[in-house]
């Protein structure tokens, strides 16, 4: 098998698992929030098991209720969907977008995702038998869509654009006028877009709703928007995500979605559930603590400037700052943002996440997580600035 | 303790609910069903409310003196209903909420002055014995019967313990009131026969009293035709989902009977 179709454990995964092995370390690799699932979330699926309603298969697509749920959420959000034929529960948004995959693509086919971008969406292709493309983002312009770009790098074989919006690790909001511009591209040359908008809800200096491409109606037949309630209502651990597209998709992909999972934790759609209808004070909170921990790392990035450079997010919980040339030498025997992380890791004891996982031009950047508390991320920065 | 202190709120919740519903005497809708209960009781709303526009002192004052109110968050089991009614907020798991709510609660069953003249409520079943609480609170006037699907791939009792229960709500309607069935269900459809209550049916099938043809989607959302007692509209409605058009269509009877 070439080396291009091999697929590798997540090098996030992987950072973890080596930072597991070293006692004392801090994390700041895996994206995983510091809170508990809310209160009113874990009491429901309680509920939900003592009153026997979760020992067997639901629907493949989740159980009606868990997609009327949904379905009302989004039309909040101005993006309608039938919850009956256009919404899927799955267990997490890397299964939606895996059966998405599996459903649309041919062997070989390309499908283009922004560099840097979330690092499994390039062994999620792989397991469709797609190439992943990489797009270039815009460091010089915060990250941006270049859309010339984009539409150079797309050929006969391009299948699809699969991003998340606000980017991980970047943290960027891709603007309205950039995702109609890709929506446009779409229309043009037949692709098909995923959107994960996993970190929708943490949108930060700011109270406007995140502009999402689900709220175009336009390209309802191309568009497959996906959420996962991980992120947004620390639920990592219950696998329980959804996507919603157009009913002719929808069909095709909740074949594959059966043959993989039969259908999502139902547990988790109770769970599910009861975060949409109970559970938004809780993200709002959530929020303002990701705020100030943004806020509190950047500081102390600020105290390293002689070490990185960064853009300031505003989103998700991630910063992804530029390690300096002269520091990344010094560092880094071989000059590389993964044996930068190695370093850090094993001298410091800091996990952070190299950037050349995200993506080529993630090269020469690390990614760090403001999820967790913020007595870890002041350990973490107290060992860097030793360290450094 | 949890349970007793629960049984307590409810208690006392139905209790002033009753009073309250005895002093004002609104005329209720309900609306039950497996899914799309909610959609059908906005939309029934939205249509009273154009229909019956409040006053502009009244709409200053805001939904809680509103002439047509809904469950607010879809509140509609045996404690969610009372709180839809008396419009209070829930107390969640705080006792000291749950007190402050139904010290509340007796305040607007013994003393409210003003109250909505129409409630839309939905009742919400999911098992067998939901039913019978929540018709010892209201009286409705009118039913609707969405549908009576699983969510479960295997085949069980429990669609007809449904069932059943929604033959208590059609059973309930009296004589001058009107139950409105979802034509395109065979389990709502056999509903009719239990009720003394004048029935419309309504759906995409042929056969229904008031039905929905010609649907198609488009950029700009769904269109239809729309047919009922002679009179044919043609409609276009900005939100996807045959869900919706089945709401659209179940709350223009309500609207064209009241």
């Amino acid at each position: 098998m070439s080396d291009d179709k091999i697929i590798n454990l997540s090098p996030i995964k992987e950072m973890e698992l080596r930072a597991s092995r070293i006692p004392g370390v801090v994390s700041l690799a895996q994206g995983v929030p510091s809170f508990d699932t809310p209160e009113a979330v874990k009491r429901a699926a309680i509920e939900a098991i003592e009153r026997g309603k979760v020992a067997k298969y639901s629907l493949a697509p989740g159980t009606l209720e868990f997609r009327e749920t949904i379905a009302q959420n989004l039309e909040r959000e101005n993006k309608f969907f039938d919850f009956e034929s256009e919404i899927i529960a799955t267990a997490g948004s890397i299964e939606a977008i895996t059966a998405t995959l599996l459903a649309i693509l041919e062997p070989g086919d390309e499908v283009l995702i922004p560099d840097p971008t979330y690092t499994s969406y390039q062994a999620t292709i792989k397991v469709a038998r797609g190439a992943p493309v990489f797009v270039p983002l815009d460091e010089e312009n915060r990250w941006s869509f270049d859309i010339e770009k984009f539409e150079r790098l797309i050929t006969p074989r391009t299948k699809a654009f699969l991003f998340c919006n606000p980017n991980n690790p970047t943290g960027t909001i891709f603007t309205r006028n950039q995702l109609h511009a890709l929506a446009q591209l779409a229309i043009k040359h037949n692709l098909y877009i995923l959107s994960d908008e996993v970190y929708k809800d943490f949108v930060f200096d700011s109270d406007e709703r995140l502009y999402s491409l689900g709220e175009l109606r336009g390209i309802r037949d191309r568009l497959v928007y996906i959420f996962s309630f991980s992120k947004a209502y620390a639920m990592t651990g219950w696998r329980i995500a959804y996507l919603a597209t157009h009913q002719k998709l929808a069909k095709k992909i909740l074949a594959v979605h059966d043959a993989l999972v039969t259908c999502a934790p139902v547990v988790s759609q109770y769970a599910g559930m009861a975060a949409l209808e109970l559970a938004n004070e809780d993200v709002l909170k959530f929020k303002e603590y990701f705020q100030k921990r943004r806020d509190l790392t950047c500081k102390r990035l600020d105290k390293l400037s002689h070490v990185f450079e960064y853009q300031k997010p505003d989103s998700s919980y991630f910063v992804f700052p530029k390690i300096k040339d002269g520091i990344l030498k010094k560092v880094a025997s071989d000059g590389g943002s993964w044996e930068f992380a190695i370093q850090l890791l094993e001298k410091a004891k800091v996990a952070t996440v190299p950037g050349v996982a995200f993506g080529p031009s993630g090269e020469n950047h690390i990614r760090m997580c403001f999820g967790r508390s913020e007595e870890d991320i002041n350990i973490a920065f107290d060992r860097l600035e030793k360290f450094f | 303790m949890k349970s007793f202190f629960k049984k307590i709120v409810q208690f006392f919740l139905k209790l002033f609910t009753k009073i309250t519903l005895w002093r004002h005497k609104p005329y209720v809708i309900a609306v039950s069903g497996s899914t799309n209960k909610t959609t059908i009781k906005d939309y029934i709303l939205k249509f009273l409310r154009e229909k019956y526009p409040p006053s502009p002192r009244l709409r200053r004052a805001g939904g809680e003196y509103e002439n047509v109110r809904g469950n607010p968050k879809s509140y509609n089991t045996e404690i969610g209903l009372p709180l839809a009614i008396l419009y209070l907020e829930s107390g969640d798991s705080s006792a000291m909420k749950w007190l402050k709510v139904l010290t509340r609660a007796k305040m607007i069953a013994l003393f409210s002055r003003k109250f909505p003249k129409k409630l839309v409520l939905e009742l919400g079943v999911e098992e067998k014995g939901d039913m019978k609480p929540l018709l010892e609170m209201v009286s409705p006037k009118v039913a609707i019967i969405t549908n009576i699907e699983g969510s479960y791939t295997y085949s069980n009792s429990s669609l007809e313990q449904i069932f059943n229960e929604m033959k208590l709500l059609v059973e309930k309607i009296p004589e001058n009131g009107h139950v409105l069935l979802n034509w395109d269900d065979e389990r709502v459809k056999s509903l009719a026969e239990f009720a003394r209550a004048k029935v419309i049916t309504y759906g995409f099938s042929e056969g229904a009293d008031a039905r929905v043809k010609n649907l198609k989607t488009d950029a700009q959302g769904q269109t239809f035709d729309f047919e009922f007692g002679g009179e044919k509209e043609s409609v276009r409605i900005k939100k996807y989902g045959r869900h919706f058009v089945s709401a659209w269509m179940a709350a223009k009877v309500v609207k064209s009977i009241l």
